[in-house]
Parts: structure tokens; C-alpha cells; sequence
């Protein structure tokens, strides 16, 4: 099955892996040196896998989370792990961090509703197929279309398919159809279904299921045998992604096997009565909040902390390098050398951290370190450090800027009053500079509070993964993103109203009253002693 | 002997790449002299000052602080400008602190005094310059006039044997050069030793015990305000002063 609705990400995964290639050339052993079997998957993927909140039918546990995942995907990885003699674990990860996490040993197989395409056979190994999403057709019970037995009989008959997906293309393989136009999400084209505006669409088996049960109306066709559509296996096929020579690979074919095609469809059943379903009558919000809320809080307390820390470190940083890079020049020949040599790994750094996404940042330092130097890091600490160190380069940056608009003079008055350049820094130029640079700081951190999405590469359950995840399992990508942008609005028009008082609050009184200030004068009445 | 000088000037030389603004300078300052250095724009005065601040390191010759060079490896900086202030034309107070911040965080900082040594002897100096009911203004609450007496008694609080003053009136308008040159006169009658570049000619014959004429980096001439001002020797002096003179 090929995954839709993440093609943007594509380029990105083959840049990942490229990057990581050059890793790829070291075995890495097993990740879990222990007993246990680490499945990696998106958990937001129904009725593949999901996450939900209680360990309720056969769910287990998210690894480093209150959370638990579930789906057909699960069930499967407890079978393999069980064969294998392990205690299975979950470890949720964003569809690009899937194939890093594998080849740098973070976890041991993925199970995540993948197909063994060619491109990612070059750099990991599949095991035979554990489900055929063969294609379908859903159409309405009391239809002339209900008895099809073969795509043929679809001669004349309204079809459509999801956007930008190969359903849609088969459905040319149906001679004299009429092909509708592509819609946007299953419960739209359900609703056209029962409302005969169509008379039916092609999807995956999985969505044919979901469907009858969802609604009462609706079947989905069983087609015979070489009648039905033709597909790629490469679309349909979804196999467990193991590294390279992994020597399990023989035992968990063998497990597979064993497995009835009666069996699968068993347990796709199971999982698609089991997915999470949010309520369609009532208030959209409320249901989403419902259902979600302790997932949405916790996906922003996540994000608040990355930026929050990570615009705090990064500044602390930012302020040694901007008063290590304006060190005067010294006199003497050897602390010249010194200091060029300094200031040029301070601006290599500053260089490399904007000069490379933050996404590949993360992926380096997190599973490149794991891969190269077997370098076990958790993956809150990676995270952290990523956006610490991404946005001290920056902030370097930016207080720099901020210390070389100090007038001139300001120096000159300190050092002729016989101030050390750090005494000047502290006292006199840095308040000047970190005041001026303060509306580029907070800049920095609502950038921040945006752009740490980008860490669910290293499985940090960030406010957008969240969302991701409450979008992939309940369908509503709308509403769900709307509430995520509603929530990401309410972070950072906060913060920018916080940073704006706190620069008012720096400014002191806009004016000067003598009369005022005479009484303080008063009052201290050390002058007149001496 | 008698009074070895304070500071000795000798054959100081500075260039600026392939321009040299300093020739060949050499003067000596005695304890509690007043010397004004007078002079065309561009002969090189501020050059000299901030020579002597260190503010430049000079191209050759050497400077002696109480016959010792200040030019030597063993010297430490802060301490030497720390006993040799400097009051600028543009001010330079510290933006971000407040009037009475200015005048005690130096002494705090590189004098060590603590907190309430510091705020007596600041306001001791504020109140000398008239500027004590603005204790907890910030400089851009000033005016230009109010911000120089500040600058004054913030390098006067270091207790410094010398105090530079580079063209201290230039930035201000009319109606506030007197408060500025008030004080510097009323500081001249304590004792302390000053070097002042300035254009108020007035000012130079009046309060300076020598003066001081520069021309293309070298001393053109020097004597007493009457010499200089009465009886000047050197064309190029006479020529100056006529235009200074005319123009007042
Ligand atoms: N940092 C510098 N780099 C290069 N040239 C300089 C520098 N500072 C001063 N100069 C040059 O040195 C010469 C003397 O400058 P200086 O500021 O000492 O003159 P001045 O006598 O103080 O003039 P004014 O009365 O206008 O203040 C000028 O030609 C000036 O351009
Ligand atoms: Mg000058």
C-alpha cells in the first residue's frame, strides 16, 4: 500500500537515507540487547495501527509514553515477536524516521501497513507479504451493482475514487465506465454513495469493511478470481521491513506462513470493530476534544518544552558565542592563532546548524550517532539538544548583530574607564544587545514552537505528530488540523504579547519627571554625610 | 630634580596605515597643570588624547605615567585608565543604566568599592554638578548639556590623577556650553591635573595654566594663555587664532 497522503515527504525520506547511507555500510546488531522485539510504526494509520489511550483489546504500550497502540499491524508484530520469544514494544515514529530507525538498530522491524517497493529494498530487507490490500469496489446493497463478480460489470456505472491515488487510476481498467471526478476523504465519498450521486468507489479492502460496518447500506464486492482489478504488488503487498541479513528473517517467513489467508481477514475484521471511531453526530470539536484532548495536550506541553528550553539554551549559547566572536583582537602572536582558530569552528558551527535542515539534524545526531558509534541517546535529550544547539546557532547570529549596532562609543567610555572587555560585555553592551536583538528572539521561538514538528522523526510526540496521528485514525483531517492550528495560534500569540511586555518592562517609564525623582533623592541622604 | 612630571610624551608617533597624523610629539604635563591643545580640525588632537588613553596603541616613541612607560608588557591597562579618565565630545554615557548607575557600576566594576561607597561618592559628584534630582533618569532622558556633566562626574568618581577631555562642549548647543564649562572650571580649581582639546578659545585663556598648538601632527608652539593667545610666534598659530578670533 502506498502511502497517499505523505508523498511531500518523499524526497525528504530519499535524502535521509541517503545521507544515512553512508552509514549503512556498518552492521548494526540487534537493537534490543534484552528480550525485547521493537516494532516501529506511525500509530496513526487505521485500521493498520493507531494509538489509544487504555491497553484494551490486545493494545501495547507506546514505548516512553502513557499511550498504547492497536490495529492489524499490532496484532501481527505480537505473533512475529511471540515466535521469536520477545516481549514486544511499540515505538512510534514518523513515516520518515521509519527506515533510519531501522537501518541504525533504534528498532527492529517495521510493521506499519508498508509496501516492498524497489526503492526501499535498496537499503532495507522485507519478509513475504503479511496482508494483500487487494482493491475493491464499495457500492450500496439494494444496487443493481451489488451482485458484481467481476469489474466488468461496472460498464456504465458512476465511479470515483480518493485523490491522488492508484485506485484512482484503475479505475480506467473498467471498460465504459464513467469515471467521476476524485474525491477528497472516504466518509465524502460514502455519503455520495448513499445519496446515489455515485455508484460506488474503488478502495482497499480495509475501507470496504470499514464501510459495511459503518453503515448498513454499504458492501463492498467480493470479486472472482483474475476478475477483479490488476495491481502492482508493489501497491498492494504489505511485508515487515527487517535490516539487511537480519537472521530472523527465515523464522518470521516461516511464522507468516502459518498464517491463514482466513486468518487475516480475521483479524483485519477485528481490527477495523476495534479502530477508534469518532462520533459523527453532535459538535465536531467537542467529540474531537473528547476523545483526544489528553493527546492534544500532551503533543503541545511537548512542543512548549522543546521550544521553550530550546530557545532558553539556544540563547545562553548564542550569548557566549556572540562575546567570544567580539573578543578585540590580542597582541600577542600565539592567542592570535588561538583565537582564529576559535572563531573559526564558531562559525563552522553557526555555518552547519543553519545551513542544514533541522529534520536532518535530528536524523544524524540521533540515529547517525546510533549507527556509527552505537551511541544510545533517548530521544526527549536528542531532541532537546537538536534544537538547543539549531537555535543557539541562530540566536549567535542574531546577538552578534545585536552587539556590533551598540554605538561605538559605549566601548570607548567603558574601556577608558578601565572596564575588561568581559566586564564592558556584561555590564554595559550585552543589556544594550540582548534588548535590541529581544524581537529576533522571540522570532526564534515561535519558529521554534513551528518548526520542532519536524522532530516525530526521532519519535518525539510533538503537537503536530498529534496531530498527524488524530487525523490518521479519525479521518477528519479538517477539523482535526484546524484545532492543531488553533492551539499553535494560541502558543504564539502568547508568547509574542509576553515577549512585548517583558520589552516594555526593560524600557522602564517612557518619561522623566524631576519633581518625582527629587523625593527619591531625599530620601537616601548618603551625599550630605561625607 | 625637582617635580618629576606626571605624564611624559616622547617623540610619539602614529600612523593609520600609510597615513601619519602624529609626527613627532613631545610634552610634558606636571602634577595639577591645566594644558589646553588647540588646533585645526584634523591636525591630529583626538589622536593624541585617546595616545595617551591607550584608546590607540601609538606607532612609535613612548609615554611615561609618573616616569614609567605605559607602553611595558608588565602594565595593566584598567588600572592606568582607571587614574586616567576620559570625558568624550558625544558623552558615551551607558544607555542602559541610569544616571546614578553610570557614575557608581565603574567604580563598583574596576575599582572593586562596594555598593553604598560607591552611591556616596556619587552622588556626592551628581550634586557637584548639578545633576543629583536626576539620579534615576536614563541618558536619552537628557539633555546634551546634562549628559556631559553626568560623563564628568562619572569619570571624576574614579578618582583618577588625570582627567582627558576631548572637545567636551562641541555637541552641545549654545545655551549649555557654560553649565559644561562651569564645571570643568570649578574641577580645574581643585588641584586636578587636566588635558583639554578644546575650540573655546575663551575657556583655554582663562582656566589653562599652558597651552597647547598642533599643527600636521606635530606641536607647533606652547607657552602660557598669554604667550599663546597675547603673542603668538608661528604663522601658522597667528593664522589660527585670527580666524578663531574673528569668528568670536
Ligand atoms: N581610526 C582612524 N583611522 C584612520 N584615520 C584616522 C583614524 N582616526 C583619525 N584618523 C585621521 O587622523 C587625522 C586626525 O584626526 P583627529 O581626530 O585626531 O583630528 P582632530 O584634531 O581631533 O580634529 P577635530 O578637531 O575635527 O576633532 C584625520 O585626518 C583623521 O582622518
Ligand atoms: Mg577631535
Amino acid at each position: 500500500m502506498k502511502k497517499h497522503w505523505v508523498a511531500r515527504l518523499g524526497v525528504l525520506g530519499l535524502a535521509l537515507s541517503l545521507l544515512l547511507g553512508g552509514f549503512a555500510a556498518k552492521p548494526v546488531n540487534a537493537a534490543s540487547d534484552d528480550n525485547t522485539f521493537k516494532v516501529g510504526m506511525e500509530a496513526g494509520y487505521a485500521p493498520f495501527n493507531w494509538t489509544q489511550n487504555t491497553d484494551a483489546n490486545h493494545a501495547v504500550k507506546i514505548q516512553g509514553s502513557h499511550e498504547y497502540a492497536n490495529g492489524y499491524d499490532v496484532q501481527i508484530a505480537r505473533k512475529v515477536a511471540k515466535a521469536l520469544h520477545k516481549k514486544v514494544v511499540v515505538v512510534k515514529t514518523s513515516w520518515d524516521g521509519l527506515p533510519p530507525a531501522l537501518t541504525s538498530g533504534k528498532i527492529d522491524a517495521i510493521i506499519a501497513g508498508m509496501s516492498p517497493t524497489p526503492d526501499r529494498r535498496k537499503t532495507i530487507d522485507f519478509t513475504n507479504p503479511y496482508y494483500i490490500s487487494n482493491l475493491t469496489m464499495v457500492v450500496r446493497k439494494d444496487s443493481k451493482y451489488a451482485k458484481a463478480k467481476s469489474i466488468a460489470d461496472f460498464k456504465g456505472a458512476k465511479v470515483t475514487a480518493q485523490l491522488s491515488t492508484y485506485h484512482y487510476q484503475a479505475i480506467n481498467q473498467i471498460k465504459g465506465v464513467v469515471k467521476e471526478p476524485a474525491m477528497n476523504d472516504f466518509p465524502a465519498m460514502r455519503v455520495a454513495l448513499e445519496s446515489g450521486t455515485i455508484d460506488g468507489y474503488v478502495s482497499e479492502v480495509p475501507e470496504g469493511i470499514t464501510a459495511e460496518r459503518a453503515n448498513p447500506n454499504l458492501m463492498y464486492i467480493h470479486f472472482a478470481k483474475g476478475q477483479g482489478f490488476k495491481t502492482d504488488a508493489s501497491d498492494t503487498n504489505l511485508a515487515i521491513g527487517l535490516r539487511k541479513n537480519d537472521p530472523n528473517k527465515a523464522k518470521i517467513n516461516e511464522l507468516l506462513a502459518t498464517i491463514s489467508n482466513k486468518e487475516r481477514a480475521r483479524l483485519m475484521n477485528e481490527a477495523v470493530d476495534n479502530q477508534p471511531s469518532t462520533e459523527k453526530s453532535g459538535n465536531w470539536f467537542m467529540a474531537i476534544m473528547k476523545q483526544y484532548g489528553p493527546m492534544l495536550l500532551r503533543g503541545t506541553g511537548m512542543t512548549l518544552l522543546l521550544a521553550l528550553v530550546g530557545t532558553l539554551v539556544g540563547f545562553i549559547i548564542g550569548l557566549l558565542v556572540g562575546i567570544i566572536r567580539t573578543i578585540p583582537k590580542p597582541k600577542k602572536l600565539g592567542q592570535r592563532g588561538l583565537r582564529a582558530v576559535i572563531n573559526w569552528l564558531l562559525s563552522l558551527y553557526i555555518e552547519v546548524f543553519r545551513g542544514t535542515p533541522m529534520i536532518v539534524q535530528a536524523a544524524v545526531l540521533y540515529y547517525g550517532a546510533a549507527q556509527a558509534w552505537h551511541l544510545n541517546m533517548d530521544r526527549t535529550t536528542a531532541a532537546l539538544l537538536i534544537v538547543s544547539i539549531n537555535t543557539g546557532a541562530y540566536i549567535s547570529e542574531i546577538i552578534r548583530g545585536g552587539i556590533i549596532s551598540v554605538d561605538e562609543g559605549q566601548f570607548e567610555a567603558a574601556s577608558a574607564l578601565g572596564m575588561t572587555h568581559l566586564q564592558t560585555m556584561m555590564k554595559v553592551i550585552l543589556p544594550q544587545a540582548v534588548r535590541n536583538s529581544l524581537p529576533a528572539v522571540t522570532n526564534e521561538f515561535i519558529v521554534n514552537i513551528k518548526d520542532t514538528s519536524v522532530l516525530s522523526v526521532i519519535s518525539v510526540s510533538e503537537l503536530f505528530f498529534s496531530g498527524e496521528t488524530i487525523a490518521g485514525q479519525s479521518f477528519q483531517f479538517f477539523h482535526t488540523y484546524l484545532i492543531v492550528s488553533g492551539i499553535y495560534l494560541i502558543m504564539t500569540f502568547t508568547i509574542s504579547r509576553l515577549f512585548r511586555l517583558i520589552e516594555k518592562h526593560l524600557d522602564g517609564p517612557k518619561d522623566y519627571n524631576v519633581m518625582n525623582n527629587q523625593m527619591q533623592v531625599e530620601t537616601p541622604k548618603i551625599g550630605t554625610e561625607s | 630634580m625637582a617635580d618629576e612630571p606626571l605624564i611624559q610624551v616622547k617623540n610619539l608617533k602614529k600612523s593609520f596605515g600609510n597615513h601619519e597624523v602624529l609626527t613627532d610629539i613631545n610634552f610634558n604635563v606636571q602634577a595639577g597643570e591645566v594644558v589646553s591643545i588647540i588646533g585645526r580640525s584634523g591636525s591630529g588632537k583626538s589622536t593624541l588624547l585617546r595616545n595617551i588613553n591607550l584608546l590607540e596603541t601609538p606607532t612609535g616613541g613612548d609615554i611615561l605615567f609618573h616616569g614609567k612607560s605605559i607602553l611595558g608588557e608588565d602594565v595593566k591597562l584598567s588600572t592606568y585608565r582607571a587614574k586616567v579618565g576620559m570625558v568624550f565630545q558625544s558623552f558615551n554615557l551607558f544607555n542602559n543604566m541610569t544616571v546614578l548607575q553610570n557614575v557608581m557600576v565603574p567604580q563598583q566594576t574596576v575599582l572593586k568599592r562596594d555598593a553604598a561607597a560607591a552611591k556616596t561618592h556619587a552622588l556626592e559628584l551628581l550634586k557637584q554638578v548639578g545633576m543629583d534630582p536626576f539620579i534615576a533618569a536614563k541618558p536619552d532622558q537628557l539633555s546634551g548639556g546634562q549628559e556631559q556633566r553626568v560623563a564628568i562626574a562619572r569619570a571624576e568618581a574614579m578618582d583618577p590623577e588625570v582627567l582627558l577631555f576631548d572637545e567636551p562642549t562641541s555637541a552641545l548647543d549654545p545655551e549649555m556650553v557654560d553649565d559644561v564649562l562651569n564645571t570643568m572650571t570649578a574641577l580645574a580649581h581643585t588641584g586636578l591635573t587636566m588635558i583639554i582639546v578644546t575650540h573655546e578659545m575663551a575657556f583655554a585663556r582663562d582656566v589653562s595654566d599652558r597651552v597647547i598648538f598642533m599643527n600636521n601632527g606635530i606641536i607647533a608652539e606652547s607657552g602660557t594663555p598669554d604667550q599663546i593667545f597675547g603673542n603668538p610666534q608661528q604663522t601658522a598659530t597667528k593664522e589660527f587664532l585670527k580666524r578663531y578670533l574673528n569668528r568670536v
